[in-house]
């Protein structure tokens, strides 16, 4: 039986979830915010929240399982699925940044080259590196990289930065942006967003 | 004892290699293997000695000559293996009971011809072949014609062209122009000539063998410009029906496999050397270099008759590796190939030796390629070999970073030195790999 009622995708838990919520209910639908299901039905109208994890909202858009997500345009990039960016939503703004410890040797871009860089996103950390012809090893990790560098398992770190507090937190200074990034509503169709539809 | 010294030299048109050019022509063969892989094709292979009764009589006259053959210690009459579709001709003919029908392969080995060696042309060479055998339905031309669009992408060639044309189609076209089926080989020998002699020369040639009138509307009709669409609506009045049909079927189904209408050309002249085409024939052009057709072939429905009574089908090109691998070396792109080894570890001294040995194994168990040096040396030799070698990294393991427990990596391109804790050697190394 086809599944009819349009399904959009935001973080299971996470920097954007509250402020997707809040979008999805500028635009006017109602449903239970509270509610512990992964999914939540819409009050009046076809249309269901599904919670998941922020990796895996393109490839779900992509597979054709959600209509519609918002999601990290970092996550966009660093997964590399081809989905089609609708809107972008002005919160969760933030920059990727190339960040070294405050005491560090690493002045410039070419003082990266030989380093190891800790960080949860190779595939643009890689592209970046390689336009820039910086020949540095990549240590891949799934999250709080700023501790890397006291525990001497990298040199620098490639995070995104939003307010800076982390870093300061961890004497750690920004060295250079790579990519800026904010929250992104997404689809499988390069069709506007319109949930009355 | 004075013995005289051999000259060390090899026949003419053969060639030694050596580990970079083998490092180059290896990349190559692996990217066109996993293309024929990736389409499901399997492979066989044959001896590099048939009888020659197999193989004569089976290129024209021209290739006859080129046939190397000679008596064997027993006095039979033996041929080297000339190209790879005779041989697989055999083969089936042998074996298809135990084959799958429809039966496809891929074949890479040497070939042997005794043709005048020239820039891009050896007497000693590989062919890489695919053969689609038992059908007659067009889709297997069109999957060949992918597999051609693949390959080429795969050893990122932007700029290629796959001429194919119609053999049915040249036929239909000079029985329309009153040109009798006796003179038809002849002329497609001459028209297969146009390319290099030129069109006068041509109508030279053909003038000789058929009236004015009749070459006139040869040439003209050859010359006939537009898509491939186009040109098949203008010779419509020369075809049948069934054969422009034909035609229009196989480019329809070109179109759903996604090949390119840039890269692929009906070229009405295009009239293979070679006597057992049937159907569809093509020859592949790179556009940013001359140096002749680097694939070729085409549907062939009558040669396995040669060798039993039972029919089959096929159609199959031949991939010219040697001249594939030239282009790519004078279009630069092969710039980036390397030996094997990615790391060198130093040998510093006895004492040390062991850790090195330690250290090797580990990065090859890892997967990284990893040689150490034979000779406790000085570390500026150790160095100098490994940038001989294009070695990306060198482990310098001596007392020093063995008391700290730690791993002292240059990176040769940099020239840049980095030491890490001793136990992050691995990811260290295989962090680079990320790029």
């Amino acid at each position: 039986m086809k599944n009819s009622r349009i399904k959009i995708a935001i973080q299971k838990s996470g920097r954007l979830r509250a402020e997707s919520i809040n979008f999805l209910q500028s635009r006017g639908l109602v449903f239970d915010e509270e509610s512990n299901n992964l999914i939540i039905p819409c009050e009046g109208r076809e249309i269901d929240i599904i919670s998941i994890r922020d990796d895996d909202i393109p490839e779900y858009i992509f597979r054709g399982a959600v209509d519609f997500g918002i999601v990290g345009k970092n996550v966009i990039v660093e997964n590399d699925i081809p989905v089609f960016g609708l809107e972008n939503l002005n919160f969760g703004i933030c920059n990727l940044t190339v960040a070294v410890p405050e005491n560090s040797d690493i002045q410039t871009i070419g003082d990266l080259n030989g380093m190891r860089i800790a960080t949860s996103y190779p595939r643009i950390l890689s592209q970046f590196l390689q336009k820039n012809r910086i020949h540095a090893a990549i240590i891949q990790i799934r999250g709080a990289t700023e501790i890397t560098p006291k525990l001497n398992l990298a040199d620098a770190i490639c995070d995104l930065v939003q307010t800076g507090r982390t870093l300061k937190e961890n004497q750690i200074k920004e060295l250079l942006t790579i990519m800026q990034s904010q929250a992104v509503l997404i689809g499988a169709k390069p069709e506007p967003f319109n949930i009355d539809l | 004892m004075n013995q005289a010294l051999i000259t060390p030299e090899i026949p003419k048109g053969t060639r030694d290699f050596l580990p970079a050019d083998m490092a180059k022509r290896i990349y190559v063969m692996e990217k066109i293997k996993n293309t024929f892989v990736n389409f499901g094709y399997d492979t066989i292979e044959t001896p590099v000695i048939e009888y020659a009764k197999t193989l004569l009589g089976k290129y024209g006259d021209e290739g006859n000559k080129q046939i190397y053959s000679f008596d064997d210690n027993g006095g039979r009459k033996i041929a080297l293996r000339f190209d790879q579709t005779v041989p697989f001709a055999r083969l089936v003919a042998s074996n298809y009971q135990n084959l799958p029908m429809p039966f496809k392969r891929y074949q890479i080995s040497r070939v042997w011809r005794a043709d005048k060696p020239a820039k891009g042309r050896y007497r000693e060479f590989y062919q890489c072949d695919i053969d689609i055998i038992g059908t007659k339905n067009l889709l297997s031309e069109a999957e060949i014609t992918r597999v051609i669009y693949s390959t080429f992408n795969a050893l990122a060639f932007e700029k290629f062209i796959i001429k194919f044309n119609s053999r049915r189609l040249i036929n239909d076209i000079f029985a329309s122009l009153g040109i009798s089926k006796d003179k038809f080989t002849d002329v497609l020998r001459i028209l297969d000539k146009l390319g290099k002699i030129g069109e006068k020369a041509t109508e030279n040639e053909l003038g000789k063998l058929l009236p004015k009138q009749s070459v006139e509307d040869l040439l003209r009709i050859l010359n006939i410009k537009g898509s491939n669409q186009e040109k098949l609506k203008s010779i419509e009045s020369y075809a049948s029906k069934e054969t422009i049909e034909e035609v229009k079927e196989y480019l329809d189904l070109c179109d759903s496999f996604g090949v390119p209408e840039k890269n692929l050309i009906l070229d009405i002249s295009l009239a293979r050397g070679l006597d057992y085409y049937t159907g569809i024939v093509f020859e592949v052009y790179l556009t940013d270099i001359e140096i002749g057709a680097v694939c070729a072939g085409g549907r062939y429905d009558n040669l396995c008759s040669l060798f039993s009574d039972k029919e089959f089908s096929g159609v199959g090109v031949a991939f010219g590796f040697d001249r594939i691998v030239l282009a790519m070396e004078e279009l630069g792109m092969l710039k980036q190939i390397k030996l094997n080894a990615e790391v060198l570890v130093t040998y510093f001294d006895k004492e040390s030796l062991n850790e090195s040995i330690k250290i090797a194994k580990e990065l090859q168990e890892a997967g990284i390629n990893t040689e150490i040096y034979f000779e406790p040396a000085s570390l500026g030799k150790q160095m100098k070999y490994a940038d001989k070698k294009g070695i990306q990294f060198v482990v310098i393991c001596g007392p020093e970073e063995i008391k700290k427990n730690e791993a002292n990596v240059k990176i040769m391109q940099i020239g840049k030195q980095k030491s890490i804790p001793r136990t992050q050697l691995v990811s260290y190394l295989t962090g680079f790999k990320k790029i």
